[in-house]
């Protein structure tokens, strides 16, 4: 079983367990809610890989031969263009493109070996929801914390010294942090190792399931591959999460703000419950309601900063295939590697709403 | 039954007191504004000082940095601080032969010695030939065809000059300093680039090319302003009149064009920003197309949203104020809204802008290989991070700085304009 | 017979710093709440009668602040003792009820979780089910089904919410509630059984009442004694039925005059002249002077104090006080 088949199982049996609890015990609003929302997914993820077929399609030239350059032989190049379809008429082009991406089907690389994108997905994907998974964590908790402590401190030093915090770790370029973090603890100090996912020789020893090492190596027993994995990963989580801990300590401070300034707040103080409640309890728990939908946008600039990661740190994920196959000029992989993304965005933001429309027990009933 | 106003009803307040600080002198404003914003004030101010010193490094890089950003004029990894040690001519006292042009002959090859196995021939050889070019064309016949004579240490280099073996040596600057005392007879000459022995230092250090790092970043500073800039600018022109149009006429058009936009915003602006470049190829404009295109959404999105709630408040005052034409309520009521948020993003945006901007460029993508940019100076500098850290660092933290002025404007406006964070 | 005196407030000032200058929103005011009483506080808006409610409770924030004053409850001067003391006092021996019960309750709570942890915040040692099963007594006195209790505060309707704040106020029996507009957001039918349920409370719990209001015709229904206050002062304070029959302060009868009496058909509505103060730059002397039909000479010069009339109905304004000579200005 590929490692992508198994991860869309682990994430998809539980979302859709959800999905059918919500429509059981659910009321009609939150029922209809859900499907609208599941309807609109599908426009966005069409417009958006419309707009990546239409872009990738302006080219001046041909992709093929740029692609394969002075290697390719005209008769190659005639027969990869058939192969591809590249001669038919714009249109056709589209409906078979929406058809692939339909049924998943996202070609083959056209360098490197024309090996199937999927396959190289299978792998590269788990690579970066490694990364980007405990990234998001450290940037909430970072976040969460922060900002609450922001807002309830307002207008006092700890409150300007957690903004400037934000504004300043929102203005480092992620590249920049990456490097900076691989010259200080990986270079100069030698704590971390500054590439790759694993030890080239530990790894040979770790039996890959899920290819998330982390998982397989605890799944397998495999402690000195599981410890190699962790090092492995703390400098770029640790350049990811921090970045993103930026964004999310401002949503937050605003989110909290806003709602301390709601009538309930003054009546729960008035009731002389604590104000470490008042803030914590309430506040928060009502705040985090829109940070909740917010988290969703937010999953944009974690693909982008998990690119720029990857690329730093040569991890193996899908964000550095995307710049590899574009220093090759392989359209074809690069399509198929937006569209992807395209989906995944478009399925997370769904998510999003789905567990905000739980959360918030005014849409639930 | 007139209608009159009573007990419970607010009244107009005869006088404005309230707008007592909008009368005041726009100078006087600001520095009273320091004492109600507190720290906010500072912000702004401070990025403000921060964006205008950019801009005028952006405008005027020429005055500012010590040398040009392409030429190489310097060893090459020398480190921030470091003395510059330059390759210099050395010759026996009284040959008259200070420049590499002195050694030039009409014909025969003049012998020259360098240090076996150290870079000095390179310099030499590459300076050579860019006076010798010069000699052909200049039709006097004269030519400089060195012929390079390698010895196994300086002192023996420095002996075969006092022996008359060679004409002259070249050799760095600190290694002739250790030895200048064995060798009375010799002495110094320029520099093999042409330049006096000791010109400025390099206060950041030299690249891997010879170029001065500090020149590369002011250098840099006009075209990550030109990006951002031009980027945020394109973006508004497009984002704030679609937004407009949209709040304002509604309808089938306003939900299309959402949907489209949301779909846009939600997408991963680099991701996206990668594909147009890698598409329409590297130029400076396709670099500011792709960016402003991840922009749009988000001006759109506030001057719809504004537009829209200017609308609802509209449908309350028409009962008053009979008459309005269309086009002067939109001037009178949205603009003064609008602008402010417009204002805002507008700052930020062009910190986003740079920061996308830069890391395109540190990927590859975008701007053309020999542009002086920051993005392209890290990614060059990477692979020297053991060597040279200097090399990344200092571009990286240009963009931070420049980055951070923007955004810190656009945050301390933020929390001068929106009057739902103010204290109440 | 002299009422004994729950809540003792002494000249009480309470200050709101804006952009341009501090608005003095309550000035000197001083008043004694008599236990058992329903106390009605009106007044137009803007006139400080809020801002005094809730610098009862200490629950000033920050532009404001209380410049000075004495306020003494049960014994202790609640000016002088600690925030932690005071949260003990705030719910605790103090309630609070609101005037918007939709935007006053925490919508991700549940009903039950705001009752028992109000109870469990106070008494550290009841048990979640002796808390909840206060709750639900306490609620269905209210005349609330106690299965509602795991209700979200949306699911119920606007009367109910309001007697989820009123519970809420009695949790823990304290012995004076305020009231702050309670009936504005409500409709005159649930107003009405609202304000009996006040007094069956009154009767039964032997609670105090402070009501804030602008409506009168809620404070005549319902009050022993009635403050009107105006420009963040007392201007007249007795009896209810006295004030309201027989009003001295210029403001309070103009404010009598104003309320549209259905019986008066065709005729034009009376307005007071003038315009509310500027609580900025207050007039000088008796703040009403500008828009008083009686003004004197002295009325600018210096403002009168809240002195008898007549009994315990009292009044601010010269017109019943001795006048002092005041020296040649001028």
């Amino acid at each position: 079983m590929s490692p992508l088949s198994l991860i869309f199982l682990i994430i998809g049996i539980p979302a859709l367990a959800g999905l059918i609890y919500i429509f059981v015990r659910g009321s009609t609003g939150l029922r209809r809610y859900i499907v609208t929302r599941i309807a609109l997914t599908l426009p966005m993820i069409l417009i958006l890989a419309t707009l990546v077929f239409f872009v990738m399609r302006i080219i001046p030239g041909d992709p093929v031969r740029s692609a394969l350059g002075p290697k390719g032989s005209p008769e190659t190049v005639a027969r990869l263009r058939d192969q591809l379809g590249l001669d038919d008429p714009l249109l056709v082009q589209y409906g078979r493109f929406l058809g692939d991406m339909a049924r998943l089907d996202f070609g083959r690389a056209l360098t490197g070996g024309r090996r199937p994108i999927v396959d190289e997905m299978s792998e590269r994907f788990p690579a970066t929801l490694e990364l980007v998974i405990p990234a998001t964590a450290l940037a909430l908790i970072i976040g969460v914390v922060g900002g609450a402590l922001a807002a309830a401190h307002r207008k006092r030093p700890t409150d300007y010294a957690l903004r400037l915090y934000s504004v300043v770790i929102y203005s480092i370029p992620i590249f920049w942090l990456g490097l900076m973090l691989q010259l200080l603890l990986g270079v100069r100090l030698g704590w971390f190792p500054i590439a790759g996912r694993i030890d080239a020789v530990v790894g040979t020893t770790l039996d890959r399931t899920t290819n998330i090492l982390v998982i397989d190596s605890a799944i397998s027993g495999n402690w000195t591959a599981l410890g190699s994995a962790l090092w492995h990963l703390v400098l770029p989580v640790l350049t990811l999460g921090l970045i993103l801990s930026g964004v999310f300590v401002r949503l937050t401070r605003i989110n909290v703000i806003e709602t301390l300034q709601m009538d309930y707040i003054a009546a729960a103080r008035a009731r002389g419950i604590r104000e470490r409640v008042v803030v914590y309890g309430h506040a928060l728990k009502n705040a985090m309601i829109p940070v909740i939908t917010l988290i969703g946008l937010q999953v944009a600039i974690l693909l982008a900063g998990a690119v720029l990661t990857e690329t730093v740190f040569s991890w193996p994920g899908m964000g550095q295939y995307l710049v590899q196959r574009i220093s090759a000029r392989d359209y074809t992989a690069v399509q198929s590697v937006i569209t992807m993304f395209a989906m995944f965005v478009a399925l997370i933001s769904l998510a999003v709403d789905i567990i905000y429309s739980l959360v918030d027990p005014r849409v639930r009933y | 039954m007139a209608l009159t106003e009573g007990p419970g009803l607010e009244a107009e307040p005869e006088e404005g007191w309230q707008y007592a600080l909008e009368r005041v002198g726009f100078v006087r404003r600001i520095l009273r504004a320091r004492r109600w914003y507190g720290a906010d004030w500072w912000f702004v101010a401070i990025s403000t000082v921060m964006v205008v010193g950019f801009i005028i490094l952006g405008l005027f890089p020429g005055v500012f940095a010590p040398y040009s950003a392409e030429q190489r004029v310097g060893p090459r990894f020398l480190a921030p601080g470091a003395d510059p040690d330059v390759t210099i001519l050395i010759a026996v006292t009284g040959s008259g032969i200070v420049d590499l042009e002195d050694l030039a002959q009409e014909s025969g090859r003049p012998p020259i010695g360098v240090v076996r196995g150290v870079p000095t021939a390179d310099s030499l050889r590459q300076q050579a030939q860019v006076i010798d070019d010069r000699l052909r064309g200049d039709d006097g016949g004269l030519r400089l065809r060195p012929n390079i004579v390698r010895f196994d240490t300086q002192e023996e280099t420095l002996q075969a000059v006092a022996n008359g073996e060679v004409l002259a040596a070249v050799l760095q600057s600190s290694e002739y300093d250790a030895l200048k005392d064995q060798f009375p007879t010799l002495e110094v000459g320029n520099s093999v680039t042409g330049e006096a022995a000791s010109q400025g230092g390099f206060i950041l250090g030299t690249n891997q090319i010879g170029q001065d790092v500090l020149s590369r970043l002011i250098w840099g500073t006009r075209i990550a302003l030109i990006i951002g800039f031009s980027a945020s600018i394109f973006a508004l022109v497009i984002g704030v009149p679609l937004g407009l149009i949209a709040g304002y006429t509604g309808g089938k058009l306003d939900r299309i064009l959402t949907v489209v936009m949301d779909s846009l915003y939600a997408f991963p602006g680099l991701i996206l920003a990668i594909a147009i470049t890698a598409v329409l190829g590297p130029s400076v404009f396709n670099v500011i197309v792709a960016i402003a295109v991840l922009y749009i959404p988000t001006y759109y999105r506030i001057v719809r949203g504004q537009t829209l709630s200017v609308k609802e408040e509209l449908y309350i005052e028409a009962a008053r104020s009979l008459g309005a034409k269309g086009r002067e309520v939109l001037r009178r009521y949205i603009y003064p809204n609008v602008i402010p948020s417009v204002a805002i993003i507008f700052s930020v945006n062009v910190a986003d802008a740079i920061l996308t901007g830069a890391g395109l460029s540190f990927l590859g993508l975008g701007l053309p290989p020999n542009t002086a940019d920051w993005g392209i100076d890290v990614a060059r500098g990477q692979e020297f991070i053991q060597t040279g850290w200097w090399l990344i660092t200092f571009p990286g933290l240009a963009i931070m700085l420049i980055v951070l002025a923007f955004s810190m404007m656009g945050e301390g406006l933020m929390e001068i304009f929106n009057p739902k964070l103010r204290e109440r | 017979m002299m009422a004994d005196v729950l809540y003792s407030i002494r000249s009480l000032s309470v200050d709101y710093n804006t952009r341009v200058g501090a608005v003095k929103a309550v000035d000197h005011v001083s008043i004694d709440i008599h236990k058992g009483e329903i106390l009605g506080l009106v007044g137009e808006s803007g006139c400080g009668k809020s801002t005094l409610g809730k610098a009862i409770m200490r629950m000033i924030t920050p532009p404001g602040h209380i410049v000075g004053g004495e306020l003494s409850f049960e014994g202790r001067d609640l000016m002088t003792i600690s925030e932690k003391e005071m949260r003990d006092v705030r719910g605790g021996r103090i309630g609070m009820v609101f005037q918007d019960p939709m935007t006053s309750l925490n919508p991700v709570q549940r009903v039950v979780e705001h009752l028992t942890e109000t109870i469990q915040t106070h008494e550290r040692k009841v048990s979640d089910s002796a808390a909840r099963q206060r709750a639900a007594t306490l609620v269905e006195k209210l005349g609330i089904r106690h299965d509602r209790l795991d209700d979200y505060p949306h699911q119920l309707s606007g009367g109910m919410r309001q007697r989820v704040m009123i519970s809420l106020a009695l949790a823990l029996r304290a012995g004076l509630v305020i009231a702050d507009e309670p009936t504005t957001s409500l409709d005159v039918i649930v107003e009405a059984k609202f304000l009996d349920l006040l007094r069956e409370l009154r009767d039964e719990f032997d609670l105090t009442i402070l009501l804030i209001t602008h409506n009168i015709g809620v404070v005549a229904e319902v009050a022993d004694r009635v403050a009107v206050m105006y420009a963040g002062r007392l201007v007249e304070l007795g009896d209810v039925f006295e004030v309201f029959a027989d009003p001295q302060h210029p403001y309070t009868k103009g404010l009598l005059r104003s309320v549209p009496n259905i019986q008066l058909d065709g005729a034009e509505l009376y307005k007071m002249q003038g315009s509310p103060p500027n609580l900025l730059h207050p007039p000088s002397g008796c703040s009403f002077h500008p828009r008083c039909p009686a003004a004197m000479d002295i009325c600018p010069r210096l403002g009168p104090d809240l002195l008898p009339v007549s009994g315990d109905h009292l009044a601010a304004c010269w017109l019943y006080q001795q006048q002092p000579t005041l020296g040649k200005v001028g």
